[in-house]
């Protein structure tokens, strides 16, 4: 007997009531009985999917913590502290690497919060509204200019600029006395703390601009009713109520600060020495990572590099940890002590104001700010000084919003200067690179192109959306349809953290992987395509998670209330309504991923042919411009920009695409 | 007949391209309470937030005529002087988070640049004490102003409004959000206020601007159809439109 169908009009997903239960594997399984499986079915495979990122994260650290290990118990603590690094005699420790990159950090951090807070602030204060628009795609699009374009730009414009001019200007100020020093050749800590400066403006901007429009209006006009100035008012109203989101900006920046890898390399000077100097040429963690990982012995000198990751890994949750605690700590504190109350007490009985009739007996003409004509002449008293500040706040604020985009500007500038030829050339996307040359009598240089390296680029990028796309739609969607709980909220946690570790890490990881399975070689098109799809996995998740979490629940309820089982909601209704979000999540950790360098440098290495298969190095975009920014041949370098173009405009395209399409809350090229 | 406070000419207020209050004329009395009412949407706040140029903060909101302020055109004096003047209270009580309930009422005293701490003391104190909050808060003064209660929130924006002593005081419908006996303490206070400082009062409660106010004036679609004593307005209003109003026939 087939059982009869019981109401479809149950919460869906809900096991079906016993009866149907046991009876379905006997006979022919009812509709109903089948949609409940598919149901169950669906769940697990989403919960599968969520605990297969979780082992991921797991394997992540424990690949990391095993690599180090080696070095870990050779070394000891002394590690921290040695500035030795002697491939000869196998000693080797972390101390310049420490050091350059807190020092970087923390002074580009100086530089770039105040500019950054000017910007966040004339953005969402002052701008008129013709404005704001504008510079906010301006500001957001420069926080995805990829970190090898930043550093080719830093590398032809700032480098010179520093060496040249800013260098022996500062120097001379100083009298060549440390910290400031003798001026350098501009490869050096300052030119890579001016880098790390440009590079997290824009995200500390945006996220703190975000925060400042959260405040409701009603409290800006509280402050103006009170007869403050715009700036008072920004002050008293404004500032104070987001500032714990701008701490949050603050902290975001610090750890992009800290893992930027690439650009820094390109500009730093990479030599393994505590910097004596801020002209003085150093290294950071990650750009001794990059450097060095792919040429280390296997053994303790491979291990030593993946302790520095390790170290660097350690710092980067360190910072996030400090950081949720102080933003606790800031909203748990009460104002004030009692010290006033005490005081206060003194003052009444003093001036024996009668209390509790609310209409007390105040002599108007009474000294003192009761008194209307003294509020009047202290008003005419301070206005001028307070307009001053006015004005001054609003030059000011206009003077960070130009300093924060002339970098900008400036890459965009320079890139469409020696390579907007090369873009225009079909040839240019299909040909192999060209042989390094100069332009002289009688010689004609040949052209060239990119072609291997964008065949690359996007075969790698197939690979990684192969995995980061189902992996995030599935767990996107446990973690918004059934993930409500704490095991939900901390994947959702942990999907955070790591879109703030350096790909640096990342890649460090997934080659360690391949060396320990030794399947695939570690160096190889899967290799830098899994490293792609693991930079991606996080965002895919989180900003999925966001887009259907943001599908409204009237919408599902009414699609319940039909009958639908709780999967086909989530099938057809969540996913339908929320296609355009999840779509441009998803186009936007692509970009992300096309424009990182550390990953595919490390894990799939470079080649200057056409595809070899899967299994064998392979060339990219990013990794063609690492390889020739430094080219003596002008035809090198051309094409290194024309790539350079290339990624840009993938950049700005999806960006502004994206933008426009919808404006997602949960932005990832935001974060890091 | 009292002094006239302030006064309006020929009041045009628009947002974008949306005209809001059209050719608004209207005396406020000097040492009264005038009551503004009228039904949802035809420019009771719009009109409020002229009379302290709080109009124009709005993005793409602009105006046109006069409005004068002791016979001076508010529009030529400095925005902030005229705020400092003419003080306003929210719909929904709007502490400064962050704040203790001393900061909060000192803040417009340190904008004018009282530094003294007697003299904050002191100021501070009196308009407690004005708003009769200062004897309920006397004890926590050093507590977070949103830790206060709805009502005693809305006093002690008034108290800091009244800080730095304006001479108006504009209030939009400052007890819609209040249970009926905060809501009392509020128009009491008003009453008591009106000696000190002339009011403006925003309500959608007929019953209210009866109890409080001296003067209303009835608005319709952005227009200005009647005003006159509070008395005249509710007992024989001239207009139809009025008398349909007071009498709960729309609205
Ligand atoms: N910020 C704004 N932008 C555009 N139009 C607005 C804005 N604020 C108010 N308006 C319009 O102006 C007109 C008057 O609004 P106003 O807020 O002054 O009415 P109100 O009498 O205070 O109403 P309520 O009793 O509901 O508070 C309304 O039609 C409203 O739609
Ligand atoms: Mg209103």
């Amino acid at each position: 007997m087939v059982p009869p169908s019981p109401p479809a009009r149950s919460a869906a997903g809900a096991p079906a009531p016993g009866g149907e239960e046991g009876a379905a594997p006997s006979v022919r399984p009812s509709r109903w009985a089948v949609l409940t499986w598919l149901g169950r079915v669906f769940h697990g495979l989403t919960l599968a999917v969520t605990i297969g990122v979780v082992g991921l994260v797991a394997a992540f650290a424990y690949f990391l913590f095993a690599g180090a290990w080696q070095s870990i118990a050779y070394f000891g603590l002394g590690f921290l502290t040695s500035d030795t690094w002697d491939g000869v005699h196998n000693i080797y420790g972390a101390g310049p690497a420490i050091a350059g990159t807190l020092i970087t950090s923390a002074l580009a951090l100086v530089i770039a919060v105040p500019i950054a807070l000017g910007v966040a602030i004339f953005l969402s204060e002052l701008a008129p509204a013709f404005l704001r628009r504008p510079l906010i795609y301006v500001v957001d699009l420069s926080a995805a200019v990829p970190s090898v374009v930043y550093g080719f730009w830093a590398y032809i414009v700032l480098v010179p600029l520093m060496r040249m001019s800013i260098e022996p200007a500062l120097s001379s100020f100083a009298g060549g006395h440390s910290p400031i020093g003798q001026p350098g050749t501009g490869y050096d800590i300052f030119t890579a703390t001016i880098v790390l400066a440009v590079m997290i403006i824009p995200t500390i901007a945006a996220i703190s601009r975000e925060a400042l429009r959260a405040v409701p209006r009603i409290q800006r006009e509280a402050a103006l009713g009170l007869g403050a100035t715009r700036w008072e008012s920004t002050r008293l109203g404004v500032l104070r109520s987001a500032r714990s989101g701008i701490a949050a900006a603050v902290i975001l920046g610090l750890g992009r600060a800290l893992g930027e890898t690439i650009a820094v390399t390109m500009v730093i000077g990479n030599i393994y020495i505590l910097p004596g100097t801020l002209f003085s040429a150093g290294s950071t963690l990650a750009s001794w990572i990059v450097d060095n990982f792919t040429e280390a012995t296997p053994g303790i000198q491979r291990s030593a590099v993946i302790e520095l990751a390790v170290i660097l890994l350690a710092i980067t949750v360190a910072v996030n940890v400090i950081a949720r605690l102080l933003l606790r700590r800031m909203a748990e504190r009460e104002a004030g002590g009692s010290s006033t109350r005490r005081r206060l007490r003194t003052t009444h009985a003093h001036t024996g104001l009668a209390s509790g009739t609310g209409t007390g007996p105040v002599d108007p003409a009474a000294p003192g700010v009761g008194n209307r004509e003294a509020v009047a002449s202290r008003f005419a008293a301070r206005l001028r000084t307070r307009q001053a500040v006015q004005w001054t706040f609003v030059v000011v604020a206009s003077l960070c919003v130009v300093a924060a985009i002339a970098p900008f500007a400036s890459v965009l500038y320079t890139a469409a200067q020696y390579g907007g030829s090369e873009v225009i050339r079909p040839s240019f996307y299909t040909a192999v690179a060209p042989l390094g040359c100069n332009p002289a009598p009688g010689v004609t240089c040949q052209a060239g192109g990119i072609g291997p390296y964008l065949q690359g680029s996007l075969i790698m990028l197939g690979l990684a959306a192969l995995i980061s796309v189902p992996v995030g739609l599935l767990g996107g969607i446990y973690l918004s349809e059934y993930g409500r709980n704490r095991f939900g909220r901390a994947v959702s946690f942990l999907a955070d953290v790591m879109t703030g570790v350096p790909t640096v890490i990342l890649a460090v990881f997934v080659f360690a992987l391949f060396l320990y399975f030794d399947h695939f070689a570690a160096l190889s098109a899967i290799s830098g395509g899994f490293a792609l799809g693991v930079l991606m996995l996080p965002i895919t998740i989180r900003s999925s998670e966001e887009a259907f979490r943001s599908v409204s629940p009237a919408l599902r309820e009414s699609a319940l209330a039909l009958g639908f089982p709780k999967h086909r909601v989530t099938v057809r209704i969540v996913l339908g309504s929320s296609r355009s979000a999840v779509v441009t999540g998803l186009l936007l950790a692509a970009s992300r991923a096309a424009g990182d360098t550390a990953t595919v440098l490390l894990c799939a290495g470079g080649s200057t042919l056409w595809f070899q298969g899967l299994n064998t190095p392979t060339g990219s975009i990013p990794v063609f411009i690492y390889d020739n920014f430094g080219s003596n041949y002008a035809n090198l370098q051309a094409a290194a920009w024309g790539a350079a173009l290339v990624l840009l405009a993938i950049m700005l395209a999806i960006g502004l695409g994206a933008r426009l399409a919808v404006r997602s809350k949960y932005d990832p090229t935001q974060a890091v | 007949m009292p002094q006239v406070k302030m006064e309006t000419k020929g009041l045009n207020a628009w947002y974008g391209r949306r005209q809001a209050l059209f050719d608004v004329s209207l005396d406020v009395p000097d040492g009264e309470v005038t009551a503004i009412i009228g039904p949802s949407g035809c420019g009771k706040t719009t009109f409020l937030r002229c009379l302290n140029r709080m109009h124009e903060e709005t993005p793409g909101a602009r105006t046109e005529g006069t409005i004068l302020l002791d016979g001076e055109n508010l529009g030529r004096q400095n925005v902030v002087q005229v705020r400092c003047r003419v003080g306003m209270v929210f719909q929904k009580p709007t502490p400064f988070p962050h704040m203790s309930i001393y900061d909060n009422v000192a803040a417009g005293l340190r904008l004018l640049g009282v530094r003294g701490r007697g003299e904050l003391d002191r100021g501070v104190v009196e308009a407690l004490q004005l708003a009769g909050l200062w004897d309920e808060v006397e004890e926590n003064i050093d507590a977070a102003g949103t830790s206060l209660s709805g009502g005693q929130q809305q006093r002690l924006c008034i108290a800091r409004a009244l800080a730095v002593r304006p001479e108006v005081l504009l209030m939009d419908e400052p007890c819609s959000s209040l249970d009926p006996i905060a809501t009392d303490k509020i128009e009491k206070l008003v009453q008591g206020l009106k000696r000190r400082v002339t009011i403006v009062i925003v309500t959608h409660n007929l019953a209210q601007a009866t109890r409080v106010s001296d003067a209303t004036a009835f608005f319709y679609l952005g227009k200005l159809v009647e005003v006159g004593s509070t008395h005249q307005m509710f007992e024989s209003p001239r207009e139809k439109l009025t008398e349909n109003y007071v009498t709960g026939r729309f609205g």
